[in-house]
C-alpha cells in the first residue's frame, strides 16, 4: 500500500452548509493505480467528489469500480501495488454495500454498533449524560432515513429486518458516521423495479443533505435518475466522463455507446403458438414454509411444450418458492405439479431419473452452485452421467459440445469455478442443465447478479435455445420487466397470489392488476423525476 | 418468545424421557453384571449359604423389576432409598460427595472461561504470527498428554520433589477449601484439556469473525480494536464454544473420576467407582438420575445461548 495518502481534516470546509461546502471536493483521487499479481486493476483513475452531488462509477464488472470505491474507503485487495493519492476532507467515508446484511453482524442487536459510535462521539461530554445523549443521535439518525420506531427496532436483530429496513439502517450508520461522502456499491443490483426507486430516493436524500455520494452500479437507469456526474470505466481507466445527461445524449467513446446500447429492447422473440399439450402444469398449489404460514398460492398454471412462461414479481412476492415447487425443492404443499399429465412427487428423492431430468433449475447465484474444487467441465458432464446413463467419455464430449455452443471455450471449461467469471459460470450452469435434456428449464433470477451487457448475453442465449430446442419450455423467475420481455406469456405475482396471467404483449402493454401497472410505470420511465422531487421536498 | 418457552418446555420433557432412558439402561446393565452386592459383601472367602442369607436379607431375591419398581416408586417421593453396602440413605452420599466435585468443578469453570477465551481472542488476533503459533503448539502439546499422566507429572513435580503442594487431598475430609493448596494440582489437572479444545474453538470462531465483511464494517467506522474484538466479534464465536463449555462443565459435574481417584478426593466419581465396585445398585441408579438431570440442563442451556448467539439458526427440538 506504499505511495497512498489519506489525509483527514485539511481540506474540509469547517461547516457543512458553508458557501465554501460548493466548491470544494469532499474526496479527490488523483492517478490512482492499483495493481495486484502484476495485473492493473485500475490504472490511472482520476475522480473529485462535491458535496451534495451523486458521482457514478459505471463499467462491468471488473472494470475497477468496486476497487476505486474502496479506496475511497482507504481498503485495496490484500498484496495490492498502489500509486497515486487518495483525499478525504473528514476522517470518515460511509459505506452502502450492495448486500446491507452483509455489514450488520447477525449475533448483536441492530443497536450495538450504533450504539458504539455514538458513544465515541460523546466523550466529552460529563458521564452522566452521554447515554441519553448517545441515544438521541442514534435516534435522529434513524429518523433521517425515515425509521420510524427507532427504540422497538434498535432491540432487533438484523434477520428481523426486511432488506428495505436493512438498506435504510446502513445509511443510518453513515449519517451518524457523520460521513461527508458516501461510498454506495450496487445499491439496487438485483432490487426489483419499485425497491429501486425507493433506494433511489434514499440515496438522492442523502446527497440532498450535502453528503458526496459515490455511486458503484452497472445498473443504468439508477445511474440516469441519480447522478450528476458520471465516469465510464473499462478495465481499470476512465473511458469518458462528464455530466449524466451530456453522456447519456452525446456519448463519445464507442464503449460508452455500446455499454448504453444494451438498454434497446431485444428482438421480439419469435412468437410461437403453444404446443398442444402442456408440459407441465400447476393445479391447485398452495404452499407452506411452516404449519400455518401460506406463502403462494397458484390455482392453475401450464407450461406448453416449446414455450417461455416468465413469473414475474417483486423480492419476497413467492415467485421462487413456485419455482422450488416445481423443482422438487420445496415439500410443503398442497395441489398438485403435473409433468405430461402426470402429478409429480413433491420431493426431489422420490423422482426417478426420468422426471429428475425432465425438470431442471437453473439457481441465482451459479457459483454457489457449483463445487469449488473441481474443473467445471466435470461437473457439466455429470449431469449426463447421472441422469442419462451416458458413458463418461461421450458424457464429457457432449459437455464440452454444450458449453462451446453457449460461448464457453474449451480451455475455459477445464478450470475451477473460483478462475470463471460470474456470466461464464452461468453459462456453464446453463450447459449443466441441458446436458439431462430437460423438458422444462426453471431460471431463478439467472441474470440479476450480472452487469448489462453479460445479462444481454445470457438472455440473448436463452432466446437462442428456445428458438433451436423445439422441445425445450423455460419457466424464467425474474423481477425485471426486460428479462420477462423474453416470455411468452407471464404470470405476475404478488404476495404470494397470482394477480395477473397472460401473453406478454397484453401484459407489458396493457397491464390490469394495479401492482402491474405500478412495476410497468416505474420502468418506463426512469426515477429521474421522484429523485429530484425528493431533493426539492426539503429533506435537509 | 413464547415459541422458545414453548421449545424450551419440550426439550425439558425430552430431556427427562432420556433421564429415564439411562436409568433403566443403568440398572439393566449393572444386573448383567456378573456378580450382585451379596457377593462383594460376603467378602474373600464366598459361602454360598452365606451369600444366600445375605440376598434374602437385602431382599436381593426378588425378581428385578420388582426391585426397580419399588425405587421408582420412592424416587417419587424423592427418596432415592439406601445403600446396599452402608444402608445410609443414598441422598447422603450424594449430598456429600457433591461438595467437593461441585467445588472442583466451579474453579476450574471460573478459571477455564477467562483463559481459554482469552487464548483464542490472542492467538485469532494474530493468526498465523508468532503469538498464535506458540498457542496453538503449547494447547494441541498440553491436550495430547492424557490427564492421568499429566497429574503424575505434576505430583512428581510439585508434591514430591519441590514439596510445595500436597500430593492428594488425603485427610481433609469434604472440606477442602480449608485446604486450598490440595486444590491447586486437581484444579490444573481439570484445567489442561478443557482449556485447549475451548481456545481452539474460540480461535476458528474469532478467525472467521475478524474476517468478516461487519467487523470490517465497524472498524471503518472508528469502533476501537478492543471494542471489537470482544464486543462484535466474539459474540460470534461464542454458540460453538458455548457447547463444548457445557460439555465440559457435564464431565466435571458428572464425575471426574480419573483425577479424583489420583488426588483421593471424595467426589461423587469416588462414589460411583465404589459403588459400582461394590454392586450398591441404588446408589448407581442415584447417580445416574443426578448426572441424567444435569446433562440435560446444561446442554438444554448451552442450546439457549447458542440460540441467543446465533439468532438465525433455527432451533431444533
Amino acid at each position: 500500500m506504499s505511495g497512498s495518502s489519506r489525509s483527514g481534516g485539511a481540506s474540509g470546509p469547517s461547516g457543512p452548509n458553508g458557501p465554501a461546502a460548493v466548491a470544494v471536493a469532499v474526496a479527490e483521487i488523483e492517478g490512482l493505480t492499483v495493481e495486484v499479481d502484476g495485473r492493473r486493476i485500475v490504472d490511472g483513475v482520476s475522480l473529485r467528489v462535491l458535496p451534495g452531488k451523486v458521482t457514478a462509477l459505471v463499467g462491468a464488472s471488473g472494470s475497477g469500480k468496486t476497487t476505486t470505491g474502496r479506496a475511497l474507503l482507504g481498503e485495496f485487495p490484500p498484496g495490492a501495488r498502489v500509486e497515486g493519492s487518495v483525499r478525504v476532507a473528514e476522517a470518515w467515508v460511509g459505506y452502502v454495500p450492495q448486500h446491507p446484511a452483509a455489514v450488520l453482524n447477525p449475533a448483536r442487536r441492530v443497536g450495538a454498533l450504533l450504539h458504539d459510535m455514538a458513544r465515541g462521539q460523546v466523550r466529552e461530554l460529563p458521564r452522566s449524560e452521554r447515554r441519553p445523549a448517545a441515544r438521541s443521535r442514534v435516534l435522529a439518525a434513524l429518523e433521517a432515513v425515515q425509521l420510524t420506531d427507532g427504540g422497538a427496532l434498535l432491540q432487533r436483530f438484523p434477520h428481523q429486518l426486511s432488506g428495505g429496513q436493512q438498506q435504510r439502517l446502513v445509511l443510518a450508520q453513515a449519517l451518524l458516521l457523520g460521513a461527508r461522502v458516501v461510498v454506495a456499491d450496487e445499491p439496487t443490483t438485483g432490487q426489483d423495479a419499485l425497491t429501486k426507486r425507493r433506494v433511489v430516493d434514499e440515496l438522492a436524500a442523502v446527497a440532498a443533505r450535502g453528503i458526496g455520494v459515490v455511486l458503484l452500479s452497472h445498473d443504468l437507469e439508477t445511474v440516469r435518475a441519480l447522478a450528476d456526474e458520471v465516469l465510464v470505466m473499462r478495465e481499470g481507466r476512465v473511458v469518458e466522463s462528464g455530466p449524466t445527461e451530456r453522456v447519456w445524449l452525446t456519448p463519445t467513446h464507442p464503449w460508452t455507446r455500446q455499454l448504453l446500447a444494451v438498454r434497446a429492447p431485444l428482438t421480439e422473440p419469435v412468437p410461437r403458438g403453444p404446443g398442444p399439450a402442456a408440459v407441465l402444469r400447476v393445479q391447485g398449489l398452495r404452499a407452506r414454509h411452516r404449519p400455518g404460514v401460506e406463502v403462494l398460492r397458484v390455482p392453475e398454471l401450464a407450461v406448453h411444450s416449446g414455450e417461455c412462461v416468465a413469473v414475474l414479481g417483486r423480492s419476497g412476492s413467492g415467485k421462487t418458492t413456485l419455482a422450488r415447487c416445481l423443482a422438487g425443492l420445496h415439500r410443503t404443499y398442497e395441489g398438485e405439479v403435473l409433468l405430461d399429465g402426470v402429478a409429480l412427487p413433491r420431493s426431489l428423492r422420490d423422482r426417478g431419473r426420468d422426471r429428475l431430468a425432465a425438470v431442471q433449475y437453473v439457481f441465482q447465484d451459479a457459483r454457489a452452485s457449483f463445487d469449488e474444487h473441481r474443473p467445471v467441465l466435470d461437473q457439466v458432464a455429470r449431469t449426463a452421467v447421472r441422469l442419462r446413463g451416458v458413458a463418461a467419455p461421450d458424457a464429457r464430449a457432449e459437455a464440452a459440445r454444450t458449453l462451446d455452443s453457449l460461448g464457453l471455450s474449451g480451455e475455459s471449461a477445464a478450470r475451477v469455478p473460483a478462475r470463471l467469471s460470474g456470466g461464464e459460470l452461468q453459462r456453464a450452469a446453463l450447459a449443466r442443465a441441458l446436458l439431462a435434456r430437460p423438458r422444462v428449464l426453471v431460471c431463478d433470477e439467472i441474470t440479476s447478479g450480472l452487469d448489462t451487457v453479460t445479462r444481454r448475453g445470457i438472455l440473448d442465449l436463452l432466446a437462442g435455445l428456445l428458438r433451436d430446442r423445439d422441445d425445450l419450455s423455460l419457466v424464467l423467475i425474474t423481477h425485471d420487466l426486460d428479462t420477462a420481455r423474453l416470455a411468452t406469456r407471464i404470470a405476475v405475482l404478488d404476495g404470494g397470489e397470482v394477480v395477473e396471467q397472460g401473453p406478454a404483449r397484453d401484459v407489458l402493454t396493457a397491464p390490469a392488476h394495479p401492482f402491474t401497472v405500478s412495476l410497468v410505470e416505474s420502468s418506463a420511465g426512469p426515477a429521474a423525476e421522484s429523485a429530484k422531487s425528493a431533493e426539492s421536498a426539503g429533506w435537509a | 418468545m413464547s415459541g422458545l418457552g414453548s421449545w424450551a418446555a419440550r426439550r425439558l420433557l425430552f430431556g427427562g424421557v432420556q433421564t429415564v432412558a439411562v436409568v433403566l439402561l443403568v440398572f439393566a446393565l449393572t444386573e448383567a453384571l456378573p456378580g450382585d452386592a451379596a457377593v462383594a459383601l460376603a467378602g474373600d472367602q464366598p459361602d454360598p449359604v452365606r451369600i444366600a442369607a445375605i440376598r434374602e436379607a437385602m431382599d436381593l431375591d426378588r425378581p428385578a423389576y420388582e426391585r426397580l419398581a419399588d425405587w421408582a416408586v420412592g424416587l417419587a417421593h424423592a427418596d432415592f432409598g439406601t445403600s446396599l453396602a452402608s444402608g445410609r440413605p443414598v441422598t447422603s452420599y450424594i449430598s456429600g460427595a457433591f461438595g467437593p466435585t461441585l467445588l472442583l468443578a466451579s474453579l476450574t469453570v471460573a478459571l477455564l472461561v477467562p483463559v481459554g477465551v482469552g487464548l483464542g481472542v490472542l492467538a485469532a488476533r494474530f493468526e498465523g504470527r508468532w503469538v498464535d503459533r506458540l498457542v496453538s503448539a503449547v494447547t494441541l502439546g498440553v491436550y495430547a498428554v492424557p490427564e492421568f499422566a499429566f497429574g503424575v507429572l505434576l505430583v512428581t513435580v510439585f508434591a514430591l520433589r519441590l514439596d510445595w503442594l500436597p500430593p492428594t487431598a488425603v485427610g481433609y475430609g469434604t472440606d477442602l477449601l480449608g485446604h486450598p493448596a490440595a486444590l491447586v494440582l486437581p484444579v490444573l489437572v481439570l484445567l489442561s484439556r478443557p482449556v485447549c479444545s475451548l481456545s481452539r474453538l474460540v480461535r476458528a470462531g474469532m478467525i472467521d469473525a475478524l474476517a468478516s465483511p461487519y467487523v470490517a464494517h465497524a472498524r471503518r467506522y472508528g469502533i476501537p480494536g478492543a471494542r471489537i474484538r470482544y464486543a462484535h466479534a466474539l459474540p460470534n464465536a461464542v454458540a460453538p464454544a458455548a457447547q463444548q463449555l457445557a460439555r465440559t462443565v457435564d464431565w466435571l459435574l458428572c464425575g471426574v473420576i480419573v483425577v479424583e481417584a489420583l488426588f483421593v478426593i471424595p467426589g461423587l466419581g469416588t462414589v460411583l467407582m465404589n459403588a459400582v465396585a461394590e454392586r450398591d445398585v441404588p446408589v448407581v441408579q442415584g447417580l445416574a438420575v443426578v448426572f441424567g438431570v444435569i446433562t440435560v440442563v446444561l446442554n438444554l442451556g448451552a442450546d439457549l445461548v447458542a440460540h441467543r448467539f446465533a439468532p438465525r439458526a433455527e432451533v431444533a427440538a
